[in-house]
């Protein structure tokens, strides 16, 4: 049986909360939780994920500069990648999807949604 | 006499020949009609027997076909039971669905209750619980433009803490005579209208005030929604009494820690502010039997 490793990076501690309790539903998943993109870069330097889950608008180092950060690196160039926006911020989320982000999940988080989007890209 | 017996033998061969090919003749005859006619019967028969063969196919092929016929009715009521069991399973999955998207709708609900609380009473920083309190109404119940207001100790002012999104008016206090947060703040009841019901311009869709033993201590006033929200869910009314009440005891407990030299220095009196209360409950206790004697 396939287990999953997802690193989650958001500033919320209840966005990170929400999204970690959606995540738990999915079977074999473990999660690693980052409160910024410092943080999150750290525990990608000691750990493989299948996928990384980040918010965009964060401190010290936001969601655009990880993913740009995470596609330079060889060894996580090809992980899926899922940035979470605000329904507004249209340009974000473009400029993020042209990073290398895979895909994108908007706020309000929704369970429903953030695990659909996760099966799909781990083709559970 | 022996001529005329001579005669008579004479005669008599002729006669008895006549006769005999006579008798030959009418039992050849006979015969013949005989033949013919068992011949008639016979071919009689045989049409008889053609016509009856005929009419016993056509009685078997009859049979057959009402063999056939009963055949298929048996078919067409299996498939009709097949039919209406299979209309039964669809019935019952369509249940089982519907249960399971509640199911599924109610963990969600009850994982946003778990997680506004856990995070309301997960800090004694007044600055996060206040965030924590703005994230929640964002987050949680769909707010784009809200007010969190604070009220003055004697309770006539409304102060603005924090606020988001686009707002009917500039932030400012505001005096508590009359209107609908006015209203809400003196009587504790939250002001709650469906998103597309009709409001006098710059009212707020809702206004929530925060209310700790029967004080109100604070309020917020949501003026607009996110997008994709149409319509306010249970789940909202539940979180919006959740914010009433834990967000009040999350602020003044906040606000008390803030004043103290960490958790420690917080609990420092407590064992003498416990038997305080117990030693005020047992006054009060006396005195209502008091009362009543």
């Amino acid at each position: 049986m396939n287990s999953y490793a997802c690193l989650v990076v958001e500033d919320s501690p209840m966005m990170r909360q929400l999204i970690v309790f959606a995540l738990s539903r999915i079977k074999n998943m473990t999660v690693t939780e980052a409160d910024d993109g410092i943080v999150g870069l750290k525990k990608l330097a000691q750990t493989n994920f299948d996928l990384i889950i980040t918010d965009i608008n964060m401190p010290i180092m936001d969601g655009l500069k990880l993913v740009r950060k995470i596609r330079s690196d060889e060894r996580h160039k090809d992980v899926p990648v899922i940035v979470i926006t605000t329904e507004g911020s249209r340009e974000d989320r473009e400029r993020a999807m042209a990073l290398g982000a895979s895909a994108y999940i908007t706020k309000p988080i929704q369970a429903p949604q953030v695990i659909e989007t996760v099966k799909e890209l781990l083709r559970i | 006499m022996s001529v005329k017996g001579k005669a008579a033998v004479q005669e008599a061969p002729g006669d008895a020949r006549h006769q005999r090919e006579e008798f030959v003749r009418s039992f050849l005859h006979k015969s013949a009609e005989l033949a013919e006619e068992l011949i008639r019967d016979n071919q009689h028969m045989e049409q008889q027997l053609h016509r009856e063969r005929e009419e016993n196919a056509k009685l078997r092929a009859q049979l057959a076909s009402n063999d056939a016929a009963r055949e298929l009715l048996g078919t067409i009521e299996r498939m009709e039971e097949e039919r209406r069991q299979l209309m039964q399973r669809s019935a019952e999955l369509s249940l089982f669905e519907q249960r399971q998207a509640d199911t599924e709708r109610e963990l969600n609900d009850l994982a946003s209750l778990y997680v506004a609380s856990f995070q309301l009473s997960s800090s004694l920083s007044l600055g996060r619980v206040v965030k924590h309190m703005c994230e929640l109404m964002e987050q949680l119940c769909g707010g784009q433009s809200f007010v969190f207001y604070l009220l003055t100790q004697d309770g006539k002012r409304a102060i603005p803490v924090s606020a988001q999104g686009r707002l009917p008016a500039p932030l400012a206090p505001i005096t508590l005579e009359d209107g609908p947060l006015a209203d809400a703040c003196l009587t504790g009841v939250a002001r709650v209208h469906e998103p597309d019901e009709p409001r006098r311009p710059g009212e707020p869709i809702a206004i929530l005030p925060l209310q700790f033993g029967t004080q109100v201590v604070g309020a917020f006033a949501l003026y607009e929604l996110l997008p994709h929200k149409r319509a306010f869910e249970k789940v909202d009314r539940e979180l919006f009494k959740l914010l009433a009440v834990q967000g009040a005891t999350a602020l003044i407990a906040a606000n008390l820690y803030a004043k103290e030299g960490g958790p420690r220095a917080a609990l420092h009196d407590v064992l003498m502010n416990l038997e305080a209360e117990r030693h005020k409950q047992l006054v009060a206790a006396d005195s209502d039997a008091g009362g009543e004697l």
